[in-house]
């Protein structure tokens, strides 16, 4: 697979303020990577400085090969961003805002443009004023100017600010589309950890500047990873006097650390203590565990 | 770049601004040309009334003629009194109110002094009664030409005179100064001429001004040309000036076309830009100045940064853009007073030439209003693209809209008051400023420059200069800004 995004030590500096560290990830085209960290980690930073709104201070950001500092035109070319927020002409109406975008690359059409209103499904409103629309629905604008162009990278940032439910949900649908029929490689940031689950495959955890973990989803959740069993019973009062290890959860379960091959003696062990056993299933970490266990919690330094 | 260009066109006409403040500079201009139109000036008869005859006859009652000390005030009440009588009678007669002012006056006051006075004279009082009865006649008979030959009939006499005391002069001081008399009553005599053979009837009208305009123009050309001493350079400014006023009123004399005509639609295009240069500036300004930083302040300035644009073409696209808006504002308004003065005054004044004096040919110089208009935006051209990219450069460097717009008009407001101050303290280093520099209008037609040493090219050179000396420092911090949270 081809890599799209590279950066290599990135260090970025503010003054005596070192706001990113060695900060290092890779987007191959296909992917796409969830940029996680809390508030002031340097998400933000570290996209500024892939495409090119502030000066790298060391390190590198290579995209399709082109080196972003000494050959930005042709390494931003195929580069769709919102950063921060998505910020548009108020007073321009949807459609004249993607019509200036448009005029900015070469070939693209009106059909083009129909095309990706239909496909951010704001086709009702793309001849309104941009003044009118609610955030969700300038997101969905930003999302239309981003890839507008077709790019092979997509830069996304906090994207799913303003979104309603449904409107999350469309956009995940959207973005793996995106993904896996154009193969874009796309890096989307957010703070907010359950929205990213289940929809990228690699995430990268940035916390005061420094990555502390980058990695395939499922490896995140499962690493450091000693695997319990919840198992469902009747009642867990007495159920210590049977199985020392277990860990009670609430009144009808508890859990315990076992490998897979013991669990039939565990169960035989329940049934001939007179246990009836309701249901027995694999604990599954959700990202935002995994998280917090990387981070410690959400703390601004 | 084209398209960089055609976008930042589609954001400020798309924006209410813009339309906004030409509606205000339309608004403002009609109210101007409706100004013009009713500043016509009109040559009423502001004299006396019969009440103020009666006031002065119930004073000249008081007065005894024959008491020596009263003596002078009531010769000179009954003069009043005459006069005042006469105009009366011919106040709806401009002509003949001005004849009666400078021609019978002396005759009525040489009368009464003889009656009223120490030497009285039947005899002479009654010849002198006589001619005042022939000039009156000839009032009533409408006979302009009688007065202007009489006139020209002292006018001559006295030059004839002056000549004959120069030959009998030895004296060099006296000698010189009666040469210059001798100049200025040729002057005298020259004009008088002119009111025969031009068929300018006395009166109030334009070609009167213009005579008499012509006859002072010519005495401070005189002037300055028979100066002993070298000219100083605001001396030879002032000659010029007097040079130019001469020649053209000659030119309006002998024309018989009021070129100072206010009311007319040549007249507030010749004034396009005394009068609406500052709008013009204003607009240029507003836009100039909100170009870069409010897509900075709005954050849409990552949208164009992402952009597979290098910075520096999109510092340029904007500063292009500026300048095609100046050259749209104005066409506009220019276009809009056209409009706006062809419907206030009619269109028909637009065939006229402005005339101007050129100094290199020394001639009149005819030139058709849209050519000379034409001329004067150019000449105004660096100060507006100067202060267009002062507030350019503030508006990125700082990113505030409001600094740059009110530093830009500043800069505009204080350029009078510089200037001046060089000029009258002869700041010699000033002539290197570019305020003294950016307006290019007193070189036009071989006028000097605003200090001495000064001169066209020089002064384009050094807007040049200062242009750069503004962009390299814009395009620079441009280049290196990290764009920051917003």
């Amino acid at each position: 697979m081809e890599t799209i995004l590279k950066c290599e030590n990135l260090c970025k500096t503010f003054g005596k303020k070192q706001i990113l560290k060695n900060v290092s990830l890779q987007i191959e085209e296909g992917d796409i990577l969830g940029f996680i960290g809390p508030n002031g980690a340097g998400k933000t930073t570290t996209i500024k400085l892939i495409l090119g709104l502030q000066g790298i201070t060391s390190g590198k950001v290579t995209i399709n090969g082109y080196d972003i500092e000494k050959e930005f035109t042709k390494a931003i070319e195929k580069v769709g961003a919102i950063v921060e927020n998505p910020d548009m002409y108020m007073y321009l109406t949807g459609y004249e805002n993607l019509k200036l975008v448009a005029n900015m690359y070469k070939g693209i059409t009106q059909s083009k443009i129909d095309e990706v209103v239909k496909l951010v499904k704001l086709e009702n409103r793309i001849n309104d004023k941009v003044s009118k629309y609610s955030l969700g629905m300038r997101q969905r604008l930003g999302i239309a100017q981003a890839i507008l162009h077709s790019p092979k990278l997509l830069i996304l940032d906090e994207p799913t600010n303003g979104l309603d439910p449904e409107g999350i949900k469309e956009m995940r649908e959207l973005l793996i589309e995106l993904a896996q029929k154009q193969k874009m490689a796309i890096l989307i940031s957010s703070h907010n950890l359950a929205e990213l689950d289940n929809f990228c495959n690699k995430v990268c955890i940035i916390k005061n500047g420094e990555v502390i973990e980058t990695s395939e989803i499922e490896k995140i959740k499962k690493t450091n990873n000693i695997n319990y069993e919840i198992i469902q019973i009747e009642n867990t009062e007495n159920i210590k006097e049977i199985i020392k290890e277990a860990i009670i959860l609430d009144e009808k379960h508890f859990k315990i650390k076992i490998e897979k091959d013991e669990v039939p003696e565990l169960v035989v062990k329940l049934v001939k203590n007179n246990i009836r056993v309701f249901g027995i299933k694999e604990e599954e970490k959700t990202l935002e565990d995994a998280f917090f266990e990387k981070t410690g919690g959400n703390v601004i330094e | 770049m084209s398209s960089l260009i055609k976008n930042e066109l589609i954001k400020i006409f798309k924006k209410k601004s813009i339309y906004i403040t030409l509606i205000i500079v339309l608004a403002f201009m009609i109210f101007m040309n409706i100004m013009y139109k009713n500043t016509t000036t009109y040559y009423s008869y502001g004299g006396y009334s019969e009440s103020d005859i009666e006031l002065m006859e119930a004073e000249l009652q008081s007065l005894d003629p024959n008491n020596p000390a009263d003596m002078s005030t009531y010769i000179e009440i009954q003069t009043q009194i005459e006069s005042a009588r006469l105009q009366m009678k011919y106040q709806d007669e401009n002509w003949k109110l001005s004849v009666i002012g400078t021609q019978i006056l002396p005759y009525i006051n040489e009368k009464n002094t003889l009656k009223y006075g120490i030497e009285k004279n039947e005899e002479e009082v009654k010849r002198i009664e006589n001619t005042i009865n022939g000039l009156l006649e000839r009032l009533d008979q409408d006979d302009w030409r009688y007065f202007a030959n009489i006139e020209l009939q002292e006018a001559t006499q006295n030059l004839e005179s002056l000549e004959k005391q120069k030959e009998t002069t030895v004296d060099k001081q006296e000698l010189k100064n009666l040469e210059n008399s001798i100049e200025s009553a040729k002057i005298d005599k020259e004009v008088k001429e002119y009111r025969i053979n031009e068929d300018i009837k006395y009166g109030n009208d334009y070609l009167n001004q213009a005579l008499s305009e012509y006859g002072f123009q010519a005495k401070q050309v005189l002037e300055y040309k028979n100066s002993e001493k070298e000219l100083k350079y605001s001396e030879k400014q002032q000659y010029q000036n007097a040079l130019e006023a001469k020649e053209i009123s000659r030119y309006i004399i002998e024309n018989k076309i009021d070129v100072y005509k206010t009311d007319s639609l040549k007249y507030v295009l010749e004034n396009f830009f005394n009068n609406f240069g500052i709008f013009i500036l204003v607009i240029v300004v507003m836009i100039a100045g909100t170009i870069v930083s409010e897509e900075f302040n709005k954050g849409t300035i990552k949208l164009l940064l992402v952009k597979p644009y290098s910075r520096n073409k999109i510092l340029l696209s904007k500063l292009l853009t500026t300048f095609i808006m100046i050259a749209f504002v104005i066409a506009v308004v220019l276009i809009m007073e056209i409009i706006v003065g062809g419907i206030t005054f009619g269109f028909d004044s637009i065939s006229e030439p402005t005339v101007v004096y050129n100094f290199n040919t020394q001639s009149i110089q005819e030139i058709n209003i849209f050519a000379y208009v034409g001329i004067e935006i150019l000449t105004q051209l660096p100060m507006i693209i100067l202060l267009g990219t002062l507030a350019f450069a503030i508006s990125t460097i700082f990113t505030n809209s409001a600094l740059a717009i009110t530093i830009s008009l500043l800069g505009y407001m204080s350029t009078m008051f510089i200037n001046q101050l060089a000029i009258i303290y002869d700041i010699k280093i000033l002539k290197y400023f570019v305020t003294m520099n950016w307006d290019l209008t007193p070189y036009l037609f071989g006028g000097l420059g605003n200090m001495e040493g000064m001169s066209m090219p020089m002064s384009i050179i050094i807007c040049i200069v200062y242009f750069i000396l503004i962009a390299i420092p814009t395009f620079w911090v441009m280049k290196k800004r990290n764009i920051k949270n917003i």
